[in-house]
């Protein structure tokens, strides 16, 4: 019966997603970029010639336009554009998700410990909260590439851990207003501890929340490792849509090779735009009171 | 004075704030591998010159003294030398400056501006086709990827239309010839107009979006029907009554996305060549051009900071609700 519950609260939020047309928007360019992700892992079969990183046509060495052989031309030593985009699409999902999965579970257990203990753990982790709040990402990444060859995993961690503040200031003033709430109270009685409330009684009303935002994480997310890579100090063994424009502009072809500059680009926005409606939407699922402004119209 | 306590509480926070930062960075260039030695002393330097340096920023004393003497020398404005100009990197931030306030100030102020007056009219006409295309429009603009967008307008705008020159400040013969300074300042404004677009276009997208939806929960307030009731013509109710009101949380917004907009703004610059601090970090990094990049990144947190205060400071004084 607890489980029915659970089914049916999903199955009433879906519909109410589903027929937002940003919504439907957001899941559509989304399941397109999934399938290219997906296609990225058969590239291999065509031949090591097709290889983003190390393939390049033989009898191509320059940057050519579309041909039936490479469908959106080749870069400037003959790699396949095409095959690099897919490549581009399957990193881009990692980074997304990986950060924004990250992101969350750290701010989520931040803000609950934060809004639960009060007191002076509150004002502290708020204060560091802040700190990392004011932070630009990418200037601290581009102070860190200074030092440091950051690997793409490395490059997702950090992005992770400066993105959590702004989760768990909206996780703790959830957390705070659950307090106050009766059933709280009655398993303090009941003798709960502080670890098993936290766990047990405030994270399942606070995770639809968390995981409202973490649409948004992924969004941010690709964009600060896409400029990274973009000026040239991200992963050098990975191909990503920003290192695509990277190699555009530093080989000097940004004026001459739309068929180059426009795909990755495209790409990028579309892929942070999707996600950013799939967020606005849930947005809706989630806040009956914006739902009901719009079904007034 | 509770007002005055409120800003003193908020510079020992900024203070303290900058001190972690502070710290933080000295240990990290500790930490990196390798010598610190080579990394703050430029290897292009004679020995004499070198082991004069080494004594000077401390690199041969124990750790704490080395942090002392970090310290001692950031607030007697002795950052180290370039390794590239040669010069103090105080000197070299210090000119770059002006360049990133006058591009950011510019565009953040303009694209907050349209983005108040079109949020106020997208939200006003709820469920128009201008509504639609505004909200849409805004939002693809929130997302776009910066550098991507600056290529395409300096392709579409400078390259191909050839309306505006293809990067940095000024035109060389302009400012050598005795050209009176209004032509000087209308190539100055000749040059920033690309990065000044671009920067708009982005800023404009979430500041039109948050004052949409910043009105459109004031609309549903009390005082509005109140303020129909009495009568009021419904052009007094937007602009006095529901916009004034909804602009609030916009103007919080400047100092929450400054973070994002400082992003942006290197990209920018970056690409149009504007010689900003931005600009001149991406510089340091690609050249291991490490005091500079550290002198950069500090000037970056600095500015930062100060802007959050005056953000702040600006919000208390806006709405008379809020009393320190």
């Amino acid at each position: 019966m607890h489980k029915n519950h659970y089914i049916e609260r999903f199955q009433k939020g879906w519909s109410v997603f589903i027929k937002n047309p940003m919504g439907k928007t957001g899941i559509v360019i989304l399941t397109v970029f999934m399938l290219m992700a997906i296609a990225s892992f058969f590239v291999p079969l065509l031949g090591p010639t097709y290889d983003p990183m190390s393939g390049a046509d033989p009898l191509i060495k320059i940057s050519v336009g579309p041909s039936l052989q490479h469908w959106l031309g080749t870069d400037f030593i003959g790699r396949d554009i095409f095959c690099q985009l897919l490549e581009g699409a399957k990193v881009a999902f990692i980074v997304g998700l990986s950060c924004a999965f990250i992101s969350i579970v750290l701010g989520t257990a931040i803000g609950m410990v934060s809004g639960y203990a009060g007191g002076i753990t509150d004002t502290l982790l708020m204060r560091i909260a802040d700190m990392f709040m004011v932070m630009p990402t990418l200037v601290i990444l581009l102070i860190l590439a200074s030092l440091w060859q950051l690997s793409i995993w490395v490059i997702i961690l950090i992005i992770a851990i400066m993105r959590w503040p702004s989760v768990s200031r909206i996780i703790r003033s959830q957390t705070l207003s659950l307090k106050q709430r009766p059933f709280i109270e009655a398993s303090k009685v009941a003798g709960a501890s502080s670890g098993r409330i936290i766990f047990r009684h405030i994270m399942p009303n606070v995770l639809p929340l968390a995981f409202l935002y973490m649409t948004f994480r992924v969004t941010s997310a690709i964009l600060v490792e896409a400029a990274l890579s973009f000026l040239g100090f991200g992963d050098p063994g990975q191909v990503s849509w920003g290192m695509m424009l990277q190699w555009v502009w530093s080989s000097g072809h940004m004026f001459q090779a739309p068929y180059w500059l426009l795909p990755p680009g495209i790409c990028i926005s579309l892929l942070t735009l999707s996600f950013y409606m799939l967020g606005r939407a849930m947005d809706e699922v989630l806040d009956p009171r914006l739902r009901k402004e719009e079904g007034g119209e | 004075m509770p007002k005055r306590k409120f800003i003193f509480n908020k510079l020992i926070e900024i203070v303290i704030i900058f001190f972690v930062i502070l710290t933080v960075l000295f240990f990290l260039f500790r930490l990196a591998p390798g010598d610190p030695v080579t990394r703050m002393v430029d290897p292009m330097l004679t020995p004499e010159d070198a082991r004069h340096l080494v004594e000077q920023l401390g690199l041969d004393q124990p750790l704490w003294k080395q942090y002392l003497v970090y310290v001692k020398n950031f607030f007697t404005g002795n950052l180290g030398t370039s390794f590239h100009y040669g010069e103090p990197v105080g000197n070299i931030i210090l000119s770059k400056l002006p360049c990133t306030i006058l591009l950011f100030t510019t565009s953040t102020l303009l694209a907050a501006f349209a983005g108040v007056l079109l949020g106020k009219i997208s939200a006003w006409n709820k469920g128009s086709k201008l509504d639609t295309f505004l909200s849409i429009s805004a939002l693809i603009g929130h997302t776009l990827f910066i550098p991507w967008f600056a290529l395409i307008v300096l392709w579409v705008l400078a390259f191909k239309a050839g309306w505006f020159p293809l990067g940095g400040m000024i035109t060389p013969e302009v400012w050598i010839s005795d050209a009176s300074v209004i032509v000087k300042i209308l190539d100055v404004i000749h040059h920033m107009i690309l990065p000044l677009f671009t920067l708009f276009c982005i800023h404009l997208g979430s500041y039109l979006l948050l004052m949409r939806s910043a009105m459109l929960g004031v609309l549903q307030e009390d005082y509005i029907i109140t303020a129909r009731a009495k009568g009021l013509s419904e052009k007094v109710i937007r602009n006095k009554h529901a916009a004034k009101n909804a602009a609030l949380p916009v103007i919080t917004s400047v100092g929450l996305s400054l973070a994002f907009s400082i992003n942006g703004g290197a990209l920018t610059e970056q690409i149009f060549t504007w010689p900003g601090i931005g600009r001149e970090l991406i510089f340091a990094v690609s050249n291991n051009d490490y005091p500079l990049a550290q002198a950069c990144f500090l000037l970056i947190t600095a500015v930062v900071l100060v802007a959050n205060l005056i953000v702040d400071l600006l919000y208390s004084y806006l709405d008379p609700r809020i009393r320190y």
